[in-house]
């Protein structure tokens, strides 16, 4: 009966199977473990040259930068990771705070300014973005603009995109406007974007940049990267970069960075120094600043051309760790303001 | 078409009953073991943390939850028994392709659906090019980051649930009750009204039940769409404030919301209970009039175009454009493997292990009995990444560390997490079938003398077989799409395609993910294709 064949070998795929479930936990022992909270377009191509250049080979295990450190977290000595990557700074410091990783020796960390690393070297930012506004061109008024400050304006409402107050980037911007502002004063800023957003916010920067170029909005508020993004697919945008909080006294634009550590209970710290090293090295800090426009944290290595040069405007002076270490402060406010 | 109550009929029959109720808690004990967690985790929340928690959050949460539930549920009754009705009830060029055009919703992740929405509505998108066409330049195209956004995805990427099971019931159900009525007098309206709906009931209660369960333990298009539900917020306060605990309370008064409904929608069900006769007369469907022909190709039409041909559509154009840019590699095959591969293993085995919970209720119908089949619900009403969770600390804890220290980071984690999800679904289409079972057919081949175990293989699951193709293929389907609890759970260089298509999203490369939901739906097609042959036989 050709009924029963079929069944037949159902069952012994399913068989076949069931045998494989121990199986697969295998990673190859000499394989190095990166839990990587970004993209694997941007980490991968780094990721690639440091193999062809050891011979060590990469398992890259991706997924969002907080999942990863829960899980880091839950798995303790059990971790098969050797490697961490986050998207952001704040989850890196929270990390070294619960004391999952473990700092890496001087001669790696010290390549890195002192303001994008912890402390203990216990992590190091690798490449940074600015957060910056995004303007229409063709708007004066929007063009303008000289503070974050200004957007709380009611002018703008309607005409102001931001993203969800979830957005690990948006919280990372806020951390640092309550460093400089304090908290009443934040409060009041919340409290107008709210307003101007009329209950939209977006989930995607993109498309506060493609708002923008079409004239539906006038000011967003974006990583500058996402400005380029869009430049690139359409170089006629009429968007342009408007670097906020500049001159004496002022502010200057808040940064953040995405960045890695080597958690405490790798197996192969060895491997694992070694690869970060590769990520600090001049031709590392390049690539992973090429992958998505972004600014080297190693000094000396430029940016790709059309990105405003770091050093030539001011950038809000907060060590990165504190964005780590004032996160649940911010996420506090955030929600009391009921920002959605 | 008698009811009959069961007890009595059940007892004489009972194929060693110490067994199957052994199997069946053991079953039972595994599905509870992410409510064990939760229980266990909320259990060291000081009043005041809860105190806390109630005045911030849960109030909102709530009415932010129950009305996109609602929501949901409206939707889909509309749509789901709008679109059977016609189906089932008239004739008309296409019938075959419009069903198959409303099963296939449903390999559609609701994340991918948010996501390909999102894109469609932007200004210079298919969708708000046409907007902006009919309401002029100045109008802002709809935002879906609300309640009737979330809803509309959700109700989209739903209702074919509601339609399968109302049109399995109309097809089951008699055209010469239809006829009756018709006979003496009714309309066609009234008929569908006073004849048709009221039996439909326990098909309609079936279907909205696993759409309101789903749209509880939703996790991708709230996610997306950043509407604050409880699944949503369980997660952020699990994930990126690591605190556990007030995760844990939020679930369990997210899993006694979701019990009681399922409670509530048992005791609809359980006063009726259909035996199948075994006879049903065919009858040639009416053909449909001109007009009539018109106005149920413009419905189907436009539901069928919104809830598939539209997405699908959109994920042709982009995976051509992945494809002639070359960004389809090797890798990508091995992801639509592993994703294939998981499905199918945990299909199987839910659907084995869904059968002693169901055979046990089916036969007891007792307290004890309908306790199990409750539990064993525990895993779909909890948010993935609880579940997740509760099997991360179960399995690292120290005994399973000193029993199978190979089980963390193996598949048979993921496995397991999966297979306790969507383990009631197993469990519901299984027991539907069962309760059809005439007990005096079991009782015919216990009485020629088959064993208990040669009864259940030669009788009862060939009768059954219907129900558990269509449990294999719910549960296919879901795991399929899952994406929270894989996220987590995977072995370490193990992707599957929402992994992956969640990965190129998240970052903003929206388009990358085109070809990997391309390959999720082509893939679930021989899946369904299954269930719809399975059906017919």
């Amino acid at each position: 009966m050709p009924g029963n064949t079929l069944k037949r070998r159902c069952i012994w795929l399913f068989v076949g199977g069931l045998t494989l479930l121990p199986g697969f936990a295998a990673v190859a022992a000499d394989e190095l473990v990166v839990y990587s909270g970004r993209s694997d377009k941007f980490v991968k191509p780094v990721v690639e040259a440091f193999s062809a250049k050891t011979g060590i080979k990469v398992v890259l295990h991706t997924a969002e930068s907080t999942a990863l450190l829960n899980k880091l977290r839950l798995e303790g000595a059990k971790t098969p990771a050797d490697v961490f990557i986050s998207n952001d700074a704040g989850n890196l410091q929270v990390g070294s705070d619960m004391g999952l990783f473990k700092p890496l020796p001087k001669e790696i960390g010290d390549v890195i300014p002192a303001n994008y690393r912890a402390a203990d070297n216990s992590w190091i930012g690798l490449s940074a973005r600015a957060r910056v506004l995004v303007v229409n061109k063709n708007n004066a008024d929007a063009m303008a603009i000289k503070s974050v400050w200004d957007i709380a304006d009611p002018k703008w409402k309607g005409k102001l995109g931001v993203t969800s107050a979830t957005n690990e980037s948006f919280i990372a911007g806020m951390t640092v406007y309550l460093q400089s502002w304090g908290e009443a004063k934040t409060k009041q800023w919340l409290a107008g974007i709210k307003d101007n957003a009329e209950g939209r916010v977006f989930s995607k920067h993109s498309a506060i940049v493609s708002d923008v170029a079409a004239g539906k909005l006038a000011v967003g508020l974006v990583n500058h990267y996402y400005i380029f993004r869009h430049l690139a697919e359409h170089p006629d945008a009429p968007v342009a970069i408007l670097l906020p909080d500049q001159g004496e006294g002022a502010m200057g634009v808040a940064w953040n960075v995405a960045g890695a550590a080597v958690p405490k209970n790798s197996a192969k710290a060895e491997q694992a120094q070694q690869l970060m090293a590769f990520f600090v090295s001049a031709e590392g800090q390049r690539m992973f600043a090429e992958a998505n426009s972004e600014y080297p944290t190693r000094e000396g290595v430029p940016a790709a051309d059309e990105v405003p040069a770091a050093g030539s405007y001011r950038v809000a002076p907060v060590p990165m760790a504190e964005l780590g270490k004032q996160r649940n402060a911010t996420v506090d406010l955030i929600e009391s303001a009921g920002m959605p | 078409m008698n009811s009959q109550p069961s007890a009595t009929v059940g007892r004489v029959n009972l194929p060693r009953p110490n067994f199957l109720a052994l199997s069946a808690l053991l079953v039972v004990l595994m599905a509870a073991i992410p409510l064990l967690f939760v229980i266990h985790s909320s259990g060291q929340l000081g009043s005041e943390q809860w105190a806390r928690l109630w005045s911030a959050r849960v109030v909102s949460l709530l009415f932010n939850t129950l009305s996109l539930a609602v929501l949901v549920a409206i939707g889909c009754f509309v749509l789901g028994v709008s679109c059977a009705w016609f189906v089932t009830r008239r004739d008309f060029p296409g019938r075959t392709l419009a069903v198959w055009l409303l099963v296939l919703p449903l390999t559609i992740p609701t994340y991918v659906f948010a996501h390909i929405y999102t894109e469609l509505l932007k200004h210079d998108g298919w969708l708000g090019s046409v907007w902006h066409g009919i309401f002029g330049a100045d109008t802002p195209t709809p935002d879906l980051s609300n309640v009737w956004g979330c809803a509309f995805i959700l109700a989209l990427a739903g209702f074919s649930y509601v339609f399968l099971l109302v049109r399995g019931a109309l097809q089951q159900s008699t055209l010469a009750m239809d006829e009756a009525a018709r006979i003496h007098g009714a309309a066609p309206w009234q008929v569908f009204l006073r004849v048709n709906l009221p039996m439909l009931r326990p098909a309609i209660a079936a279907g909205l039940a696993v759409v309101t369960l789903h749209v509880l333990s939703d996790f991708g298009a709230v996610s997306m769409l950043r509407y604050q539900t409880f699944t949503l917020s369980i997660y952020s306060q699990m994930s990126s404030r690591f605190d556990y605990q007030g995760a844990a309370g939020l679930s369990l008064i997210l899993v006694s919301l979701s019990l009681s409904f399922l409670l509530i929608e048992r005791f609809f069900r359980q006063r009726q209970r259909y035996y199948a006769t075994g006879y049903r007369r065919e009858r040639a469907l009416k053909v449909a009039r001109g007009w009539e022909r018109w106005v149920i190709w413009s419905w189907l039409g436009l539901v069928t175009v919104l809830a598939f041909v539209l997405p699908v559509s959109w994920m042709i154009v982009w995976s051509w454009e992945a494809w002639r840019l070359g960004d389809i590699g090797n890798e990508f095959w091995g992801y639509a493997f592993n994703s294939g591969l998981v499905s199918f293993i945990a299909a199987t085995l839910a659907v084995i292990l869904a059968l002693p919970v169901g055979l046990y209720h089916t036969k007891r119908q007792n307290f004890l009995s309908h306790s199990f089949v409750q539990l064993s619900n525990v895993g779909f009403v909890l948010p993935g990444p609880v579940v997740a969770l509760g099997i991360i600390v179960f399995v690292l804890s120290g005994f399973m560390q000193q029993s199978m220290p190979w089980l963390y980071g193996s598949f048979a984690a993921l496995v397991m997490a999966v297979v306790i999800r969507f383990l009631p679904l197993a469990v519901q289409s299984q027991e539907a079938a069962m309760q059809q079972l005439k007990p005096s057919i079991e009782q015919a081949g216990r009485v020629l003398g088959a064993g208990p175990l040669e009864n259940l293989w030669r009788v009862t699951i060939p009768m059954i077989r219907g129900g558990m193709i269509s449990a294999w293929v719910l549960v296919f389907i879901d795991v399929l799409k899952e994406l929270p609890a894989t996220l987590i759970l995977r072995p370490i260089g193990f992707d599957t395609l929402p992994v992956r298509i969640w990965i190129e999203a998240s970052e903003e490369m929206l388009k990358l993910a085109a070809p990997a939901a391309l390959v999720l739906v082509v893939g679930t097609f021989p899946a369904i294709w299954v269930m719809m042959r399975g059906e017919k036989t």
